[in-house]
C-alpha cells in the first residue's frame, strides 16, 4: 500500500498563505501567496484520482486535472504546464480568478466527504507561473503557417483563448482592442489584488512570442470599419463582451456620490497604472460607502473602497448568504478585510442630502419564497423599511450584452437581450448567422466567468480551423 | 461486492434495507460476522464462489438462498483478488486468513469441471440446508440458454444471468470494455430456451448487470425475468461516488474500505436511503405497468411481444435485427412464461441421509453426540451435510466439537462425503470415498482407511477421489491411501494426512497443515499465501512438481527445526494410530532415516519462525 493512497487524510489540505489583512488593506497587490514547490507536490497528492473526475467534469474548459495533478506529484513541472494548456490557454489566469470553489474544488470528491478539496486552482497558478519562470513556453515549433488569417476584436479571455489555439493551428492571429492593454476586463474589470497587472503582462509576451499581433487602441466601429476586417481576413472573431450594466431604476441613482460598478472599477485600474492619485469622486477617505449587489463584482467593488480608506463599507443583497452569486471566498475575504454584509434586504431609494449628495439608502427587509424555479424568490416584508446611512452608494447589479452596431448591420443575429446567437441551424458551434464571423464570451452568454469566454474563445477557434480547412479542402475538389 | 471489498457498514446498511423491504440482499463471497445470523443484518442470500471463503455449514444454513456464482456479467472467467491492505483483522477472521495477505478468488471453481459436477454442488448445499433455494449465476453470453437448461436439470431453484453492465466500479477496464454481452441478449435466449424445452416452469429467472431503473426493470420482466438484482445503484444510494479506486483501500467515501477512519468518519450511508432508491424504483415500475395497463409485475414476464425496436440512428444499427429476441419463439401460449413451482422437483431421494437424519436427531438436538454405524454405497452422496447442517443450526460450527456425533461407515461413499463438516461430526470409512470428501469442512474428523483384508499398499492406491478439503476451514482428514487431484486446494485451515496426492495440491492455500506420505503430482503450491506442507519425496522428484511462484521448499534438519520435526512426527503417529496405516507404521519405524527425505513447504511471505510461534501456540 503506497503512502500517498492516504495522503488526503494525512496531510490536510493547506492553500498558500494570504497576506495579512492589515497589510494587504494598504494596497492593491496580490493577496494569494504562492506555494513553495515541495508543498504544491505535497498538495497534489492528496488527489486520489477519481475514476470519474468530478472536478474535469465541473471545470467549463475540462482541465486534465487528476493527470497534471500527478505530473506536480512527480515534478515534471514543465510537462504539467504544457498539459494544463491543451485545455486552457489561461491557466495562470483561471488558477487566480475562477471561482473554484463552485466548480473544480466544488466538485472535487474530498470536499463532498469533507476532507477539504485539493487545491487545484493554487497549485494550477503556480505550475504556469513557475513553468514560466524557468522559461518555458509553449511549443509551436511543429506548427506550419497556413497562410490563413484571422482578426480577433477584444483582448478579453475570449479573443486571447482564440487567438492562442489559432497560432497552434498555424493561422494568423490578429487582435484588435480599444483599449492601450490587452485583457479587457481582466486587466480594468478585475482589481490588481484578486489577479496583478504583471501576470497579463506576461502572457501578451507569450502570446507576442506564439505570433498573436496586438493591435491597441484601435476601437473597430471607429478607427477601423469592421467591414475592412471582413475583406482583410478569412474570419473575424467578436468577443467583445457584456459591459451595458443592469439599471435597477432606483430613485435618486442621479445624485453624486452614486457610481456604477464598472466604470468605479476601471477608473480605478487605469489610475493605478497611470500611478495616479485617485480622483476627488473616488477619494473614500472617511465615507461611508454601500454597496449593492452581491456577485463577484460586488466583492471587488467591496475590497476596491476598503483599499480606497472608506470608513465603512456595507454590502447589501436581497437573498440570504447561502443564496448569493458572489464566490464563498470573495465573500470570506470581503469580511476579512471589514465589510460588513446585510442579507435580505430590498434597496427602495437612494436618498439625497445637502448639495445633491447621497445620503442613505432606503432599503426593505425580504423573505425568501420558493416558487418553483429552483431559486428562492426575495419578497419585501411590509413594514420593515428603514434607511441606511451613505456617502457613496456603489450600484453592482450586473451586466448585459452591449452589441456594437455594426454586428446587426453586417446582418449578425441577436436574441432579445442582445447577445449574439451562434452555432444555430447548420451553423459550427459559435459560429454565428454570417459565416465568416464567429463570437463568444459575455457577449454571446451574458456576464459570466472568465473560464466560460475561455472555452468559448478556444472552441470558436477549433470552429474556425475547421470552416478554414473545408474551404481549403472544397476549393481543391473543385481545382 | 463482498465483504471485505465493502467495509461492514456498508455490506450492513445494505442487508438491513434489503430485509426491511422484505428483498434479500446477497453476502458476496467474503463470508459474514456470525454476530449477524439471525437478525436484521443478515444476507438473505449467501454466496458460494470460486473461493470460497468464509463458507462454512453455519454461514450456508443461515440462508434462504444460496447462490453459486460461476462467473460474473462484468468480468466473465476472471474469479476476484482482495489486496492485502484490505485484509484488516476482521475481514481475515471471517475469511480465515492472515490480516495483509491478499486473497485470490480463482477463475474456476475447483470442484465444478462439468455440469454433473454443477449438480453435485448444487446437491450438496441442498443437503446442509435442506429449506434454502438454490441458484447459480452465470454471464449473459451467446449459448447461455444451453448452459441454463442443463442447470436446470441439475437442480437450480434459480438461475441468474448476469450482464456486462454491472460491477463496472471494481472490475478492470479490459474487462469492461471487451468481455461479456448485455443481460437483455443473455436473458431472451434463456428464456427461449427453457420455454422451448419445458423447463421454463420449473426455475425462476433473475436477471443483473447494470438494472438501475424501474424501466430496466420492466424490460427484464417482459423478456423473462422475475427476479432482478442491483449492485451500483444502492451502493450509490450509501454514498459511493464511482470513485474506481476500491482496490486501493482509502476509498474516500467511506464504501470500499477497511481504513477505520474513513468508515467511521466519511461514511454518510443510511439502510434508509437504500430503501428510498429502491421505492423509487417500485414507484416507477408501478408508473410503467400502470401505463401497460396491468395490474401486476406478474402478467407481464416473458412478454417479449410488449417491446419494440427503435429506429437506430447509425448505418450499422439500422442493419440490426432485433426481432429474434423479442419473438415467442413460436411457441404455444399454454408454455410456461415464468415459474410455475415453488422449489425445482428435481431431487435425489437421498435415503441414507434421511436414515441418518432420524437416528441422530436426539443425538443433535440433546448435543450429547454418540456413535452411528451404517453400510455406504457410491450412491450415497454428500453424507454426514445433513447432519452437519443440523448441527450447525443448533450449535453453530464449533458447538459440538465436545460431544461428538460419530457415523462409522462401511463401503465404498459417493461424492462429497462429508461435506461442509461442523465440528463434533466424526466419520469414520472403512472402504473408499469419491471426489470430493470434506469439501468445505469446518470441523470434526474424517478418517478413511482400506478393510483390513486390502492387498493394496496404501501408498500406491487412490482411496479418496479429486478435490477433496476444497475450501476447507478447519478439522482434520486422515486418509489412509492417495487422494486425487486438487488436494486441497483453497485450504485455509484443516490439517490433512494422505499418503499421496495428484496435480494441483494445496493450490490457493491460506492456511491448515497438509502432509503428504508419498508422491505428488505436478503444480505443488501454486498460489499459496498461507498455512504449510510436509511432503516425503523419497525418489527426489519434488523439485520439478511443485510451484515456484509464491513457495519455498526446505529440509527438514534438526537445527532450529526440533519443533517441525516432532510435529511431523506427532502427525504420522496420529495417522497410524485412526486408519492403522501399514506405510505410516513404516515411516515412524525408520523415522530417523526419512526425516531427511521430507520437504517442508512455505510460503515465501511467511518466516519459519513465525510458522513455528504458530505450532506452539497450537499444540
Amino acid at each position: 500500500m503506497s503512502g500517498k493512497d492516504f495522503q488526503f487524510l494525512n496531510v490536510q489540505r493547506q492553500t498558500p498563505r494570504t497576506v495579512p489583512v492589515s497589510i494587504r488593506v494598504l494596497g492593491y497587490g496580490e493577496i494569494a501567496g504562492d506555494f513553495a514547490g515541495p508543498q504544491a507536490a505535497g498538495q497534489a497528492e492528496r488527489c486520489i484520482d477519481c475514476g470519474n473526475p468530478y472536478c474535469e467534469h465541473a471545470c467549463p474548459v475540462h482541465n486534465y486535472i487528476p493527470n497534471w495533478l500527478k505530473l506536480v506529484q512527480e515534478g515534471r513541472l514543465t510537462e504539467a504546464a504544457t498539459l494544463m494548456h491543451e485545455t486552457n490557454p489561461l491557466p495562470e489566469i483561471c488558477g487566480r480568478v475562477c471561482p473554484q470553489d463552485r466548480l473544480c474544488e466544488g466538485a472535487c470528491t474530498l470536499e463532498q466527504t469533507a476532507f477539504g478539496a485539493v487545491t487545484i486552482g493554487s497549485i494550477e497558478r503556480w505550475v504556469t507561473d513557475e513553468a514560466f519562470r524557468q522559461g518555458w513556453r509553449p511549443d509551436l515549433s511543429a506548427v506550419r503557417e497556413t497562410g490563413k488569417r484571422v482578426a480577433i476584436i477584444g483582448a478579453g479571455p475570449a479573443g486571447l483563448a482564440c487567438a492562442d489555439r489559432l497560432r497552434r493551428a498555424g493561422i494568423a492571429a490578429d487582435v484588435y482592442d480599444r483599449q492601450g492593454e490587452i485583457g479587457g476586463l481582466l486587466t480594468f474589470g478585475i482589481p490588481p489584488f484578486k489577479l496583478d497587472k504583471s501576470v497579463v503582462r506576461t502572457r501578451r509576451e507569450v502570446l507576442e512570442g506564439m505570433g498573436v499581433r496586438f493591435l491597441l487602441n484601435r476601437d473597430v466601429g471607429r478607427d477601423i470599419e469592421f467591414g475592412q476586417l471582413l475583406d482583410d481576413y478569412d474570419a473575424v472573431f467578436v468577443g467583445t463582451g457584456a459591459y451595458t450594466y443592469v439599471d435597477a431604476q432606483l430613485p435618486g441613482r442621479e445624485l453624486r456620490g452614486v457610481h456604477d460598478a464598472l466604470p468605479f472599477l476601471i477608473g480605478n485600474t487605469e489610475r493605478l497604472l497611470r500611478d495616479e492619485a485617485p480622483a476627488p469622486a473616488f477619494d473614500f477617505r472617511g465615507k461611508h460607502v454601500v454597496v449593492l449587489g452581491g456577485g463577484d463584482t460586488g466583492m471587488d467593488c467591496n475590497r476596491t473602497a476598503i483599499r480606497l480608506g472608506a470608513a465603512s463599507v456595507t454590502c447589501v443583497y436581497r437573498r440570504d448568504e447561502a443564496n448569493m452569486p458572489g464566490s464563498a471566498r470573495e465573500v470570506n475575504y470581503s469580511r476579512e478585510e471589514g465589510v460588513t454584509f446585510l442579507f435580505q434586504r430590498q434597496p427602495l431609494e437612494i436618498l439625497g442630502g445637502a448639495r445633491g449628495n447621497v445620503r442613505g439608502v432606503r432599503v426593505v427587509e425580504t423573505a425568501l419564497m420558493d416558487d418553483g424555479s429552483g431559486r428562492l424568490r426575495p419578497q419585501n416584508v411590509p413594514g420593515t423599511e428603514y434607511v441606511i446611512d451613505a456617502d457613496v452608494v456603489i450600484q453592482s447589479f450586473g451586466f448585459l450584452p452591449s452589441p456594437p452596431d455594426w454586428l446587426r448591420s453586417h446582418g449578425v443575429a441577436l436574441d432579445t437581450t442582445g447577445r449574439v446567437i451562434t452555432g444555430a441551424g447548420a451553423a459550427l458551434p459559435h459560429q454565428t448567422s454570417h459565416p465568416q464571423i464567429f463570437a463568444g464570451g459575455d457577449n454571446v452568454r451574458g456576464a459570466d466567468l472568465v473560464v466560460r469566454a475561455v472555452y468559448d474563445g478556444r472552441e470558436a477557434a477549433a470552429s474556425i480551423v475547421q470552416m478554414l480547412a473545408t474551404a481549403d479542402t472544397n476549393a481543391l475538389a473543385h481545382a | 461486492m463482498s465483504l471485505g471489498a465493502l467495509s461492514p457498514e456498508a455490506h450492513e446498511a445494505l442487508a438491513i434495507a434489503m430485509n426491511r423491504l422484505g428483498a434479500r440482499s446477497n453476502s458476496g463471497e467474503g463470508g459474514e460476522d456470525p454476530a449477524r445470523y439471525g437478525t436484521e443484518k443478515t444476507s438473505k442470500i449467501k454466496q458460494v464462489a470460486s473461493g470460497r471463503f468464509g463458507v462454512t455449514p453455519q454461514y450456508l444454513v443461515n440462508a434462504e438462498v444460496l447462490q453459486i456464482k460461476i462467473a460474473q456479467g462484468a468480468k466473465p472467467g476472471e474469479g476476484g483478488q482482495l489486496p492485502g491492505h484490505k485484509v484488516d483483522s476482521t475481514i481475515a477472521r471471517l475469511r480465515y486468513a492472515k490480516p495483509g495477505i491478499g486473497l485470490i478468488s480463482p477463475p474456476p471453481h475447483h470442484d465444478i469441471y462439468s455440469i454433473e459436477d454443477l449438480a453435485e454442488l448444487i446437491h450438496d448445499l441442498k443437503e446442509v440446508n435442506p429449506e434454502a433455494l438454490v441458484s447459480v449465476k452465470l454471464v449473459s453470453h451467446a449459448g447461455v440458454g444451453t448452459v441454463a437448461a442443463g442447470v436446470v436439470k441439475a437442480g437450480a431453484d434459480l438461475i441468474t444471468v448476469s450482464g456486462h453492465d454491472g460491477g463496472t466500479g471494481a472490475s478492470p477496464l479490459t474487462s469492461i470494455k471487451y468481455a461479456g454481452t448485455p443481460w437483455e441478449l443473455g436473458l431472451a435466449e434463456t428464456q427461449q430456451t427453457l420455454r422451448r424445452n419445458d423447463l421454463r416452469g420449473r426455475v425462476r429467472l433473475q436477471t443483473d448487470g447494470g438494472l438501475k431503473t424501474g424501466l430496466d426493470v420492466i424490460k427484464a420482466a417482459l423478456l423473462g425475468a422475475e427476479s432482478f438484482g442491483f449492485g451500483t445503484g444502492p451502493m450509490v444510494a450509501l454514498g459511493c461516488k464511482y470513485l474506481r479506486i476500491c482496490h486501493l483501500n482509502n476509498c474516500a467515501t467511506g464504501v470500499a474500505t477497511q481504513h477505520a477512519v474513513l468508515r467511521k468518519e466519511h461514511f454518510i450511508g443510511l439502510p434508509e436511503m437504500v430503501m428510498n432508491y429502491f421505492r423509487f424504483i417500485a414507484e416507477d415500475v408501478r408508473g410503467h405497468l400502470a401505463r401497460l395497463g396491468v395490474r401486476s409485475l406478474d402478467e407481464i414476464i416473458g412478454r417479449a411481444d410488449l417491446l419494440e425496436q427503435v429506429d437506430g440512428s447509425t448505418p450499422v444499427q439500422h442493419k440490426l435485427d432485433l426481432h429474434p429476441l423479442l419473438g415467442d419463439a413460436a411457441l404455444a401460449a399454454q408454455v410456461d412464461f415464468a415459474c410455475t413451482l415453488p422449489r425445482n422437483p428435481m431431487r435425489d431421494e437421498a435415503a441414507l441421509a434421511t436414515r441418518i437424519d432420524e437416528a441422530t436427531r436426539t443425538a443433535v438436538a440433546d448435543r450429547i453426540g454418540g456413535e452411528f454405524a451404517f453400510d455406504i454405497v457410491n450412491t450415497d452422496r454428500a453424507i454426514g451435510a445433513r447432519l452437519s447442517g443440523a448441527v450447525a443450526r443448533l450449535w453453530g460450527d464449533h458447538g459440538m466439537d465436545q460431544h461428538p456425533v460419530t457415523l462409522k461407515l462401511r463401503g465404498a461413499a459417493g461424492q462429497s462425503l462429508g461435506a461442509w463438516n461442523a465440528g463434533g461430526v466424526h466419520i469414520d470409512l472403512v472402504g473408499e470415498a469419491n471426489d470430493g470428501v470434506g469439501k468445505g469442512m469446518a470441523g470434526g474428523r474424517i478418517v478413511v482407511r482400506p478393510p483390513e483384508d486390502s492387498p493394496f499398499a496404501t501408498q500406491d492406491a487412490a482411496i479418496i477421489g479429486n478435490t477433496c478439503l476444497y475450501g476447507a476451514t478447519d478439522g482434520e482428514l486422515y486418509a489412509a491411501g492417495r487422494a486425487g487431484e486438487r488436494f486441497a486446494v483453497r485450504n485455509s485451515g484443516a490439517l490433512a494426512v494422505v499418503e499421496g496426492a495428484g496435480d494441483h495440491c494445496c493450490e490457493y492455500m491460506t492456511g491448515g497443515v497438509v502432509a503428504v506420505l508419498g508422491k505428488v503430482g505436478l503444480n505443488f503450491g501454486a498460489g499459496m499465501t498461507g498455512g504449510f506442507a510436509y511432503v516425503l519425496d523419497i525418489e527426489r522428484t519434488f523439485v520439478d512438481c511443485y510451484n515456484h511462484e509464491l513457495v519455498d521448499i526446505l529440509r527438514i534438519s534438526p537445527e532450529g527445526m526440533e519443533h517441525y520435526m516432532q510435529h511431523l512426527r506427532s502427525l504420522v503417529s496420529r495417522h497410524v494410530e485412526l486408519t492403522g496405516s501399514e506405510w505410516g507404521r513404516r515411516i515412524l519405524a525408520d523415522f530417523r532415516g526419512l526425516q531427511y527425505k521430507f520437504w517442508l513447504v512455505k510460503p515465501k511471505a511467511a518466516s519459519l519462525a513465525a510458522l513455528a510461534e504458530e505450532l506452539r501456540s497450537a499444540a
